[in-house]
């Protein structure tokens, strides 16, 4: 037992710095889970709204209640401007529609007629088109509502589950946090193993008498500890840069530890699979992202297919997030509890390092 | 007492490929056993099996009277490996592969410093020891890869290829090292390509061909199975067929060679081989137009490049 603590050690010990000689494949595991950071926040800060001129032809009280209206549908960003100068910006195809607001808007709404709104939409792209389809009707049923109550005899009595409200870019930074996590470990892990066949030094480790488990646990450990740095650079991003604070710190802490050993034991999979460094890197990133597409980043799977729901249990990213969503909001995304959830986490480890070291055991040399 | 390392009926397939072919072979302890053979000829493999890396597809490999797929980690234990590639870490100091090799094979921290000083001293690295390895030549990385090996006081030390790329002088430090391993009562088990290192360092020598043993001896004993003298004869012009047909009823000669105007005579048991050979080429030479005259006659004893080339009908390095 004491041998195999020593051995764990002195390979955790060995792997930290053989990483910090390698600066570069050292710091493509922090740089490459950032840049996943940044690139989402980007998609998700650029793909929210649609960008909206509002001709005002009228500027009675009912037009400015109008503008109100659409201010409030969270669909738009929207600036005022005259018709030419909407004219030219859609001509430059910087704005998606233009909305113009009749210079009768508030007489014929005080008679009683009819009131046709002009929206002029650059349909180049069907998903913002449908937003400005969908987000017009949706703030004149609202306008309505305010400027006429009696008249709108429905009215919708919320009753929330939770306390508070989740914003798009809070739910989705924290699924990040988890692709980060899952890159970052692959990254430094798959490194670590593949480097041992490619410099020839796994036979080094093969030839000693030492346990492979005690060699792929030291192994886990040394890319846990190079991980840890990755890992605090993606949160404090989220947590400082971002604002979105975890409700349960203890929970992140826990299970980021937890998260990282699952991701790490994959990696030195992967690593001892490929035993290319080269190959580590695009395989990562090819495992990564279509994972975390299905895995339930952008909201709960269970509201997706059922077929998705069934193909996304069956990976640990899916509990990963699950958990994290849990520690830094509160709340569930799978049917299962967060015991359950974290149980299921540390199974996905235990077995992939199991096979980990089969795999060291059984492809050892031809 | 257990032979070092015993091999029985050992087989290893690749797929259809037969790797080993139900090799059999023992190991004396306190042998330097050599194994000889070109590329693919199983040597490889075996050292492979023996040391735990791969399993055989047939057969039983003892080490130590340790069978090595029941207790593949007692015969680790008393395994030391120096591979040809050295499998150092190249992007750390010469002392800290050391103390990671001692941690791996549990080498008691009382006295581990003063052992690893003592046999970088050994191989001449103790200047060198905090510097990374990546900066050493490749003489110097054989010589620390050796020392780290005897780290732990294997009872069987394997060394593969051990002076592949290295300098003449380190080439004669390293076979004093092994040489001087024998003296300690170590067992070692070398690969070579070399053959002059395979006669200057083993005791005795096996030569592998596709899978299989086809000579297994001492290399004096190999040497007088092929021939104890080869003369070489350089005639001008081309001798005849009627002179390599008399060459070839003396008594004693066992082959004759003719390329262009050389002929090669291997014999055996037969001091005045020379004498009949230059009494029967003068008398080609007169007798007849077509007679070709002496230019030059030298005798030796064969090497084992002959004896490889004769039982594997293929040179080392194809």
């Amino acid at each position: 037992m004491l041998y195999d603590l020593r051995v764990i050690r002195a390979v955790a010990i060995k792997d930290i710095r053989s990483a910090l000689t390698e600066r570069l494949f050292s710091s493509i595991s922090i740089i490459v889970p950032l840049n996943f950071l940044l690139l989402f926040l980007l998609f998700v800060l650029t793909g929210g709204q649609a960008p909206t001129a509002i001709v005002m032809d009228d500027s009675g009280a009912y037009a400015q209640q109008f503008v109100s209206a659409m201010q409030g549908a969270h669909s738009f960003i929207i600036q005022q401007t005259t018709a030419d100068e909407a004219q030219r910006l859609m001509a430059q195809g910087r704005i998606v529609a233009i909305v113009t607001v009749p210079a009768d808007f508030d007489s014929a709404l005080r008679d009683g007629r009819q009131v046709e709104l002009p929206v002029l939409v650059n349909n180049l792209n069907v998903d913002y088109t449908n937003d400005i389809r969908r987000a017009v009707p949706l703030a004149i049923t609202s306008f309505y509502a305010q400027a006429f109550p009696d008249q709108v005899v429905v009215q919708a009595m919320e009753d929330d589950v939770h306390s508070h409200d989740t914003d798009y870019i809070q739910y989705l930074s924290v699924s990040i946090v988890v692709i980060s996590l899952l890159i970052g470990g692959l990254l430094q892990a798959g490194v670590s193993a593949a480097r041992e066949y490619e410099a020839g030094t796994i036979k080094e480790l093969l030839l000693a008498p030492a346990s492979r488990w005690a060699l792929e646990v030291g192994k886990l450990l040394g890319a846990l500890a190079l991980s840890v740095v990755s890992a605090a650079v993606v949160l404090g991003v989220v947590v400082l840069v971002l604002g979105v604070t975890p409700l349960y710190w203890s929970e992140v802490l826990g299970f980021t530890l937890l998260v990282m050993l699952t991701f790490i034991a994959l990696g030195l999979l992967a690593g001892t699979l490929v035993r290319r460094r080269t190959s580590v890197i695009p395989l990562s990133i090819g495992i990564s992202l279509p994972v975390f597409f299905i895995s339930g980043a952008f909201g709960p799977v269970q509201w997706g297919t059922p077929a998705l729901a069934v193909i996304s249990q069956l990976q640990p990213v899916y509990y990963a997030i699950a958990v994290f969503q849990h520690a830094f909001h509160g709340f569930q995304t799978t049917p299962f509890s967060l015991s359950t959830n974290a149980l299921v986490l540390a199974g996905f480890t235990v077995v992939i390092v199991l096979a980990s070291a089969t795999a060291l055991r059984t492809r050892a040399m031809p | 007492m257990p032979l070092a390392i015993e091999l029985r009926g050992l087989t290893k397939l690749f797929g259809a490929l037969i790797a080993l072919d139900a090799l059999s072979l023992s190991v004396e302890r306190g042998e330097i056993f050599g194994l000889l053979g070109p590329n693919g000829s199983g040597k490889t493999t075996t050292v492979n099996i023996v040391s735990g890396l791969s399993k055989p597809s047939a057969g039983e490999a003892l080490v130590f009277g340790y069978d090595i797929t029941r207790e593949p980690r007692a015969v680790r234990a008393m395994l030391g490996s120096v591979p040809q590639e050295t499998a150092l870490y190249e992007e750390l100091s010469a002392w800290d592969n050391m103390v990671f090799h001692a941690d791996l094979y549990n080498v008691p921290s009382r006295g581990r410093s003063e052992r690893i000083l003592h046999l970088l001293d050994l191989v001449q690295l103790t200047e060198r020891k905090s510097s990374r390895v990546s900066t050493f030549s490749g003489g110097m990385k054989r010589r620390l890869a050796l020392a780290r090996a005897l780290l732990h006081e294997p009872q069987l030390l394997y060394l593969d290829e051990p002076t592949l790329g290295v300098d003449v002088q380190s080439r004669k430090a390293l076979w004093d090292y092994i040489l001087g391993l024998k003296s300690q009562g170590k067992t070692v088990l070398i690969t070579t390509n070399y053959l002059e290192e395979a006669n200057a360092l083993c005791d005795r020598l096996a030569i592998l061909d596709r899978g299989k043993l086809v000579a297994m001896d001492t290399p004096d004993l190999l040497k007088r199975r092929y021939g104890d003298a080869v003369i070489d004869l350089e005639l001008d012009p081309s001798p005849s067929d009627r002179l390599v047909k008399g060459l070839r009823a003396l008594p004693g000669v066992n082959a004759v060679a003719k390329h262009d105007g050389h002929i090669q005579i291997t014999a055996t048991g037969q001091p005045a081989l020379a004498a009949q050979v230059i009494s029967l080429v003068t008398r080609d030479t007169t007798d007849g137009d077509a007679g070709a005259a002496l230019r030059s006659i030298s005798q030796r004893e064969p090497n084992l490049d002959e004896i490889f080339l004769r039982l594997t009908g293929s040179g080392l390095r194809d």
